[in-house]
């Protein structure tokens, strides 16, 4: 016991003497890993909104203008037969003119000029959960299309697939930035051991001389190492939290976007406590490779 | 007797300068011995090869029984906790109290709180420093930083005490304080092994001395020479 407490005391007493080293460690840790945390935040927001998206995908069944009623009511029958279909809704050429109007006010006179009502009737066709896939809701349009008294078949797979596009750039921008910066971190708290190394090295020589292992010495080290990634990534989070909530204070003040600040998350609690192993093992990678190159005495 | 150290045909050089040359030399359990030579004899390197702390070129190094030379890495440690070491610099850590310096040895080894408080206690004691154990080292006078030292080398009860001029830095009547200590510690049973180029120290001591030559070789007939006190 007197010894786990020796080697935290050591550790302890090592980030005091280099107290301004020990700053800085954590600050640029912090910065750095708060630019990883960044990219990561929006893959996660985007991969989520992919995933509402992808769950809340309505594919449109756009019927010919002059389909009687005994065929709507049939090919209705026959969508609500598919065991792929979880709920159809239909929408006559009178209730879309009137969501027309009701979603476009200042655009509704657009239609007056024509005449008569230019909307097709259609019906809202929600898939059973399963079926949701990209490829599932492609093959199930493709079928349905070529179904008599269907004029087209729409749904915004595109943008889906346009952002899950985005979200495999944003995945593979993460990994680059978190390897290079990881990199960096892992160099930075390197640099500080090696520090502190160098200012101890004659009380290494003693220790080694009167009977201590190797791990003994390098322990307080690697612990040393270990919270100061551990507080990096924690400040790290902290500057993410804020920068967060700022965000999305600045979107609910902007009219236009208003409604996404309610749909964008911070990490869950899960997430936060991962990163702080990824601190605390970014801070061991550094103190090891510092130990390896530089802690090991002749003696 | 029993060999507490043997040195078997052991040579070392520095930038083919000879530290040590072919010396072969053997010290009993229990002995109490003195090396001496002038600087650059290789007194302290030999010292140094006791504790692995330098591997000689040639030869084979002996320490109750065990190949020195043949310790893999992890192994050393568990040496030096046998053989305590004195140095002329006293090598104490500063910022560590002289409780704490003492109490080194036992923390590396793992020692209980109780183990620790008491095997101090007892060496500090032992050297006449135990009312300064809250002190830190600076503070203290060189001969009981001497002390100090020595309570360090001798708390975890070595089979092996290895002192390096031990006496270079102190004045004559502090020397001769710690020569005591030495014969104590030796009539205690441990093997004592003083390095010195100081003859007052051998005259002192008055045990049987190996006289190293420059470029680390026995003078011939000194291996087993006994001084006069």
């Amino acid at each position: 016991m007197r010894r786990v407490f020796y080697l935290f005391r050591e550790a302890w007493a090592n980030m005091r003497a280099n107290r301004t080293t020990t700053v800085v460690a954590i600050l640029t840790t912090a910065f750095t890993l708060s630019c990883v945390g960044i990219f990561l935040l929006l893959y996660v927001n985007l991969r989520s909104a992919a995933g509402w998206l992808q769950e809340d995908i309505k594919i449109i069944v756009y019927l010919e203008d002059q389909l009687s009623r005994e065929a709507v009511v049939e090919l209705e029958d026959r969508l609500k037969s598919d065991r792929t279909v979880a709920a159809t809704v239909f929408i006559s050429k009178e209730q879309a003119l009137g969501e027309f109007r009701a979603q476009f006010p200042e655009d509704s006179h657009l239609l007056e000029g024509l005449g008569q009502n230019p909307l097709p009737a259609s019906f809202v066709v929600t898939l059973a959960p399963q079926f949701r896939s990209p490829d599932a809701v492609k093959r199930w349009t493709e079928r349905v299309r070529t179904i008599g008294g269907v004029a087209k078949v729409d749904y915004n797979q595109e943008w889906i697939d346009a952002l899950a596009g985005v979200i495999r750039y944003i995945e593979l921008i993460a990994i680059g930035v978190g390897a290079i910066l990881s990199t960096a971190a892992v160099t930075i708290i390197g640099n500080t051991i090696r520090l502190t190394l160098f200012s101890r090295r004659e009380e290494e020589e003693i220790l080694r001389l009167i009977g201590a292992t190797r791990w003994f010495i390098r322990i307080p080290y690697l612990l040393e190492g270990a919270v100061l990634g551990a507080c990096g990534s924690a400040l790290s989070l902290l500057i993410l939290k804020g920068g967060f909530e700022l965000f999305r204070q600045q979107i609910g003040a902007t009219g236009r976007l208003s409604g996404i600040e309610h749909m964008i998350t911070f990490f869950p609690v899960s997430v936060c406590l991962a990163l702080i192993l990824v601190g605390i093992g970014l801070g061991f990678a550094g103190s090891f490779v510092s130990l390896r190159r530089f802690g090991d005495g002749r003696t | 007797m029993d060999a507490m150290i043997q040195l078997i045909h052991v040579s070392k050089t520095y930038d083919r300068r000879p530290a040590l040359s072919d010396l072969t030399l053997e010290i009993e359990k229990g002995e109490f011995v003195l090396l001496m030579g002038p600087s650059g004899a290789g007194k302290s390197t030999l010292l140094r090869m006791l504790i692995a702390a330098e591997t000689p070129d040639e030869g084979q190094i002996f320490v109750q029984g065990k190949n020195v030379t043949k310790l893999k890495r992890s192994e050393i440690p568990f040496l030096r906790r046998k053989v305590g070491t004195v140095f002329q610099d006293f090598r104490l850590l500063p910022k560590k109290s002289v409780f704490e310096n003492v109490a080194l040895p036992l923390l590396v080894q793992g020692a209980s709180s109780v183990d620790i408080r008491r095997k101090v206690t007892e060496a500090l004691r032992a050297v006449g420093v135990d009312h300064k154990k809250d002190q830190l080292p600076t503070g203290l006078s060189a001969g009981e930083q001497q002390r100090v030292c020595i309570a360090r080398a001798i708390v975890n009860g070595p089979i092996v005490l290895l002192a390096d001029e031990p006496t270079g830095n102190l004045d004559p009547e502090r020397t001769a304080e710690i020569i005591e200590l030495f014969k104590l510690i030796n009539a205690r049973g441990t093997t004592v092994v003083v390095a010195t180029h100081d003859p007052q120290v051998m005259a002192q001591i008055n045990r049987r001395a190996i006289v190293l030559q420059e470029g680390g070789r026995v003078r011939p007939s000194a291996h087993a020479m006994q001084v006069a006190g």
